[in-house]
């Protein structure tokens, strides 16, 4: 592969979720030409995969697409998403493009410019593969889109699990399939970058005390999510393990978080507050159902917090004071929680239908070795000025914006974007001026 | 003349695709089997379960012990034809929700048979 394709940009943004579109969309209004490049089949990050979003309960999808569609219908922020980026780097050779990056187009098996989205090669494929954008819970094809408002509406062949049968290619109105594309690589010559890598979830098989994964019914934060989203896998709140409409449910704090035997001596600063949302409209879509929040302590940071919570323990879902020591598979799909409670009562177990563990969060994007920017002890992205400038970083022409440089919520992240936006429009506008 | 030039081209093209998809059927022969293996066991599996729903509406312990799955598979293939419109979601019953299949499966069945 030889890279032979050169894109010219004034601003490469790294990351297509909420920060990337906020930041990309700032400085697309402002006249700069954007490129976002995204690791995933469609923008909208983690953002999209999300019912709503604390304390307004605002419907997550309902804010992220507009933005999503704002960006990919602008005429100076093209997108470049399933790209995988090999490098990211100072340009010496190019005092006015300072910034280059090696991209690699991943193939999708699909023509981009014939396919028109009528998913009927995803309707006739006869194989199905476990829908991670469901958090595995149900299945989707081996061609399919990857969600419902995916942007782009572009199906994925998955090669792994596909038997070459060719019903896909038989059925496409337009000649779209294309079972012989290859990975192309392309340069991004930019005067600025901005990182907007977002976060992973630490995966719950790595917990060894709360079952490794493997305890039935003890799902992550990011499934539950899922099933609480209406276009979720069951359009309702199921147990995985039987499809039982769950009576008790528990959320287990900081599993993952403020633990060094984890990795995370960190707090991931949003796990309260998405607890406490989820609580809340758990209790709503199952009224009869008790809920459990063991917590080490409630952080409610933000403006309309604390009320948010008050409000929570106002609709009755109970808060105790305990760290988890333990999770165990119980009788019939329960798992049996196992605690110390801070009340004085010492240890204590308790069954519970379903389980969430509110998991720490870790950097989406390790750069090393693909990019030399610095990271902090917490492998994040190091912010070089926290307190007045949060999106700088060591490199003068790389900016840093979202839970790329720490774990933040939603509404930091958008800040935080808008600010990067400015500090690379100030970064171009110096240079012109010096030029 | 020109047409059969036109044809001479177009068959020479398909001919050419035919020997590139031999040649990567080669290459995949691997995957190809996996995915063949895995296609054949889901085929079964959603028989097992639409022959069990045949007629009548069943929870997912119910199909699974008709169908001689495990509940948590049964459940999670519930969940993909329910997305693609094989079964519909009935009431509920105690705990569990009772699954049928839908009209548009029973016609496409007809049909088939």
């Amino acid at each position: 592969m030889v890279s032979t394709h050169i894109k010219k940009f004034d601003t490469l943004v790294v990351g297509g979720g909420i920060a990337g579109l906020q930041t990309a969309l700032d400085l697309g209004d402002q006249g700069y030409k954007v490129a976002i490049v995204e690791k995933d089949a469609s923008i909208g990050g983690k953002m999209i995969r999300l019912s709503k979003v604390f304390p307004t309960l605002d419907c997550a999808s309902c804010i992220t697409t507009p933005k999503m569609s704002a960006a990919a219908h602008h005429k100076n922020i093209p997108l470049f998403t399933y790209c995988n980026l090999t490098s990211l780097d100072h340009d010496t050779s190019n005092e006015a493009l300072g910034v280059k990056a090696v991209i690699i187009q991943n193939p999708r098996y699909v023509d981009p410019d014939k396919c028109i989205g009528c998913r009927q090669c995803e309707y006739v494929c006869p194989i199905y593969v476990s829908d991670e954008e469901q958090g595995g819970l149900s299945a989707t094809k081996a061609i399919s889109i990857p969600f419902s408002n995916a942007i782009p509406q572009l199906p994925i062949m998955d090669i792994e699990n596909c038997m070459l049968c060719g019903q896909c290619e038989k059925v496409c109105p337009t000649n779209a399939i294309d079972y012989f594309q290859k990975p192309e690589e392309f340069i991004i010559q930019a005067k600025t970058a901005i990182i907007t890598t977002g976060f992973e979830l630490l995966p719950k098989e790595d917990n060894f005390q709360y079952g490794s994964g493997k305890i039935p019914n003890v799902v992550d934060s990011l499934q539950m999510e899922r099933l609480l989203a209406p276009h979720g896998p069951y359009n309702r709140v199921l147990r995985p393990s039987d499809g039982m409409e769950p009576d008790s449910i528990a959320y287990v704090q900081c599993a993952g978080s403020r633990d060094k035997s984890m990795g995370v001596p960190y707090c991931s600063r949003v796990c309260c507050m998405y607890a406490i949302k989820q609580a809340m409209l758990l209790s709503g879509s199952l009224p009869l159902a008790d809920i459990t929040i063991y917590y080490m302590d409630i952080r409610a940071f933000g403006k309309g917090y604390e009320q948010f919570y008050q409000n929570a323990k106002a609709m009755g879902i109970e808060f105790i004071k305990g760290k988890v020591a333990r999770i165990d598979a119980g009788e019939n799909g329960s798992a049996i929680v196992r605690y110390e409670n801070q009340d004085g009562s010492g240890i204590v177990t308790a069954n519970h239908d379903l389980v969430v563990l509110s998991m720490g969060m870790i950097p989406g994007w390790n750069p090393a070795p693909i990019c030399p920017v610095s990271k902090d002890s917490d492998h994040f992205i190091t912010s070089i000025k926290p307190k007045i400038s949060p999106v700088l970083t060591n490199m003068n022409d790389f900016f840093v914006a979202g839970a790329a440089a720490g774990p933040k919520d939603i509404v930091d992240t958008v800040t935080e974007s808008g600010s990067a936006a400015m500090e690379a429009a100030k970064f171009m506008s110096n240079s012109i001026m010096e030029n | 003349m020109e047409n059969n030039d036109k044809d001479k081209g177009a068959d020479k093209a398909k001919e050419a695709k035919k020997a590139a998809m031999k040649e990567l059927r080669v290459q995949r022969k691997t995957l190809i089997a996996a995915a063949s293996k895995i296609m054949k066991e889901q085929k079964k599996d959603i028989k097992a379960i639409k022959n069990f729903l045949n007629g009548q509406t069943a929870t997912i312990p119910e199909i699974a012990e008709g169908a001689e799955l495990p509940k948590d598979k049964t459940l999670w293939y519930m969940a993909t034809l329910k997305k693609y419109g094989q079964i519909v979601e009935g009431p509920k019953e105690g705990v569990f929700f009772k699954y049928f299949l839908s009209e548009a499966d029973k016609s496409q069945e007809k049909a088939e048979v």
